[in-house]
C-alpha cells in the first residue's frame, strides 16, 4: 500500500504541469466570492443581464466558487451585506449611467476588510456592457496573481452560413453575446486574423471566378485582394510577426500547403503530395504542423520547412483532419465513428509531443475548428449539436468547459 | 449582381479597442474611455454574373444547355467515380464536348455536413478533381474547365437523413459564358 501510494505521489509530482494529464476531482476548496451591486440608474432587467454576464465571467476565471445570489448594496457602505460576511472575497460594483447615454462602472473587490481591486471602467453605449464583464473579470483574475486569461478581452471572428451559398462574417466577444456582423451579402469563409492587435483579418471570398484570398484593414474598411487559386485557397496560419501566411491553394487542382511572403507577395511551395495536404500551422520558425491524407486517411504530421521529410505526429484515431499547435502541444480533431448512414461523433484530443499521454477534450457532438488561444491557456472551438452550433472554451489546467451557443446560423469557420 | 456590404466598422473597432487596453491595476482608479464614433463606408464590390443568359449559337440559353449535365454524386467520405456514376460522366462529356463547347466548365465540389474544416474543402475539390479528368479522358479540353469547392457551405438539402447526406455529395456544372 505505502508503495503505492509513493508510485501515486511520485507520478502525480512528475506529471503536474503537463495538459494532457486530467484532472479527474478537484476536492471543492476554492474560496468563496459573493457580488453586492448597486444601481439606481438602470431597470432590473438590464441590472440582472449584467450581474448574469459577470457571473459567468467570474466562473470561467475558475478561481471562486461564485455565489449566483443577485444581492444589492449601496457602494459606498463599508458594512458588507450579512449574507455576504463569511464570503472569502466580495466583489462590489456600481452601474451609473452618464448623460451621455455611456455606461460607466465602479469596481471594489474586498478581502478580509481590505479593498484589493479598485477600478472605474467606461463603454459608450450600453449594448456593449459585456466587454466590460470581461474586463471585470480579467482584471479580478491578475489581482489574484492567476494565470492570464487575457484570451478573454481577444476577439472572436467567425463566418456564418445563413443559406447555400451566402455566409455573414462576425466580430464578437468570447462569449458571442455581442455580435458585429462586418461582412455580409456574398460568399465569404475561413476568416483568419491577419495581426495580434486584432485589427485586420483575411478571408476567402468565393464569388467570383476563382476562390481569391481578401485582406480587410477594418480601421479603414479597405479591401485588399491577396491572392487568386483554381479550387481552393485559404490562409490557415498568420506568422508570429504577420509577415508570412500559410496558405492552403490548389492552383491545379492539387491542394497543397503553400507559404507567402506579405511583403514581397511571393510564394513557396511546401509539400508536394498527389492527395491532401491542408490546414498548415506554423511550429516555432522553421517548422510546419499540417493535416495530410497520405497514410490514406488524415492525420497529423510536421516537416521542417525546406525539408521533405515529413513526420507523423499523432499515433491516435482513424481520421483526424483539423489540428493547432501552442508549444509542445497540439489539439487535434479526430472522427470517433465512420458511418456514413448515421451521426457521426467527432472529438477533440490534446496530445503532448514530449510524451505519450492522450487526454480526450470532448466526449459528444460534432467538436471541431480546434484553436489555441496566444498563451495556450485555454483553447477555443465550434460544437455542432443537432442544428444549433456554438462556441466552446476549454481551460486546459482546470479542465472545465464552456459553450456559448449561437442564436442562428451555422458556423462554418472561426479564429481568435 | 453580388455585393458586398462592409458595415459599422469603426464602431466595432472602436468597441474592441477600448477593452483592450486595459493594465491591471490596485488601489487606482484609471477611467476606461471608449469614444463613439459615427458608423459607415460602406464599399460595394462587383463580381462578374454567372448567371446571366447568354444565347449560344444553337439558340439554346446558356442555362438550358446547364441542365443537359448531370450532377455526379460520390460516396462516404470517397473521391473516387462510382461505377452508377460513369453514365452521368459519359453524358457530362458528350455535352461539354458538343453543345457546350463554347462556354467554360465550372465544377462545383460539395461536401455533406460531416466536417466543416479544411478538409472537407480539400475532399470537394477533389471530387471536383476526379470528374474533370474523368472528362478529360473523353476528350474535353482540360484549359475549359476550372473548378471550385464549397465544402459542406453550399447543401441542396438540409434534412438530418442519409438520403439528405448522399445528395449533398456531389460535383454540380455550372456553365460560364
Amino acid at each position: 500500500m505505502k508503495v503505492l501510494l509513493s508510485l501515486m505521489l511520485f507520478f502525480s509530482v512528475l506529471f503536474s504541469s503537463d495538459a494532457t494529464i486530467d484532472v479527474v476531482k478537484r476536492v471543492d476548496t476554492l474560496p468563496s466570492l459573493g457580488i453586492e451591486s448597486s444601481s439606481s440608474d438602470y431597470n432590473d432587467v438590464f441590472k440582472m443581464k449584467f450581474f448574469k454576464s459577470l457571473v459567468a465571467d467570474l466562473n470561467v476565471i475558475s478561481l471562486f466558487n461564485v455565489d449566483r445570489h443577485f444581492r444589492e448594496n449601496d457602494f459606498d457602505s463599508s458594512e458588507l451585506l450579512i449574507q455576504n460576511k463569511d464570503m472569502n472575497y466580495v466583489l462590489k460594483y456600481r452601474l451609473l449611467q452618464e448623460d451621455s447615454g455611456a455606461l460607466h462602472v465602479d469596481v471594489k473587490l474586498i478581502h478580509n476588510d481590505e479593498t484589493i481591486l479598485n477600478k472605474s471602467y467606461r463603454v459608450g453605449k450600453q449594448s456593449i456592457y459585456v466587454f466590460i464583464s470581461h474586463a471585470i473579470a480579467y482584471d479580478v483574475n491578475n489581482a489574484m496573481d492567476a494565470p492570464s486569461v487575457a484570451w478573454m478581452k481577444k476577439k472572436v471572428i467567425f463566418s456564418r452560413i445563413v443559406a447555400p451559398k451566402k455566409s455573414e462574417i462576425v466580430i464578437a466577444d468570447y462569449t458571442l453575446t455581442y455580435q458585429h456582423t462586418i461582412l455580409t451579402g456574398g460568399f465569404n469563409i475561413f476568416p483568419k486574423w491577419a495581426n495580434k492587435a486584432q485589427t485586420a483579418f483575411y478571408y476567402t471570398a468565393l464569388d467570383g471566378s476563382k476562390p481569391t484570398l481578401k485582406h480587410i484593414d477594418i480601421k479603414t474598411a479597405k479591401i485588399t485582394k491577396v491572392l487568386s487559386s483554381d479550387g481552393m485557397i485559404v490562409c490557415s496560419d498568420v506568422s508570429e510577426d504577420k509577415t508570412k501566411l500559410l496558405l492552403t491553394m490548389a492552383p491545379k487542382g492539387q491542394t497543397d500547403i503553400y507559404m507567402y511572403d506579405v511583403a514581397t507577395k511571393r510564394y513557396k511551395k511546401l509539400t508536394n503530395y498527389g492527395g491532401i495536404d491542408v490546414n498548415g500551422q506554423f511550429l516555432g520558425q522553421n517548422k510546419i504542423v499540417f493535416i495530410s491524407d497520405r497514410l490514406g486517411y488524415p492525420n497529423v504530421f510536421s516537416k521542417d520547412i525546406g525539408s521533405t521529410d515529413v513526420e507523423q505526429m499523432v499515433y491516435y484515431g482513424r481520421s483526424n483532419s483539423a489540428c493547432s499547435v501552442h508549444g509542445n502541444y497540439i489539439v487535434y480533431k479526430a472522427r470517433e465513428s465512420s458511418n456514413a448512414f448515421s451521426k457521426n461523433t467527432f472529438n477533440l484530443h490534446l496530445i503532448s509531443t514530449k510524451t505519450d499521454f492522450i487526454r480526450r477534450l470532448t466526449a459528444t457532438g460534432v467538436n471541431q475548428f480546434p484553436k489555441f488561444s496566444q498563451d495556450g491557456d485555454a483553447i477555443l472551438f465550434i460544437k455542432n449539436y443537432k442544428a444549433q452550433s456554438a462556441i466552446g472554451i476549454i481551460r486546459l489546467n482546470q479542465n472545465k468547459n464552456y459553450l456559448f451557443p449561437l442564436k442562428y446560423g451555422k458556423l462554418q469557420s472561426m479564429d481568435w | 449582381m453580388k455585393s458586398i456590404l462592409l458595415s459599422s466598422v469603426a464602431v466595432a473597432v472602436l468597441v474592441f479597442t477600448g477593452c483592450g487596453s486595459n493594465q491591471p491595476a490596485v488601489d487606482k482608479k484609471p477611467v476606461e474611455n471608449v469614444a463613439e464614433q459615427e458608423v459607415e463606408v460602406v464599399q460595394t464590390e462587383t463580381v462578374s454574373p454567372e448567371n446571366s443568359e447568354v444565347l449560344d449559337f444553337n439558340g439554346m440559353s446558356i442555362n438550358q444547355v446547364e441542365q443537359k449535365l448531370s450532377t455526379v454524386y460520390f460516396d462516404f467520405d470517397k473521391y473516387n467515380i462510382r461505377a452508377d456514376m460513369q453514365d452521368a460522366v459519359q453524358n457530362d462529356a458528350e455535352v461539354a464536348n458538343k453543345v457546350a463547347s463554347r462556354f467554360k466548365v465550372k465544377l462545383e465540389g460539395n461536401c455533406d455536413e460531416w466536417g466543416s474544416d479544411e478538409y472537407n474543402f480539400a475532399l470537394g475539390l477533389k471530387r471536383a478533381s476526379s470528374v474533370k479528368k474523368a472528362l478529360v479522358a473523353q476528350g474535353v479540353d482540360a484549359t475549359n474547365i476550372t473548378m471550385v469547392s464549397y465544402g459542406e457551405s453550399n447543401p441542396v438539402c438540409t434534412a438530418q437523413t442519409q438520403e439528405c447526406w448522399s445528395k449533398n455529395r456531389r460535383v454540380d456544372f455550372k456553365l460560364l459564358p
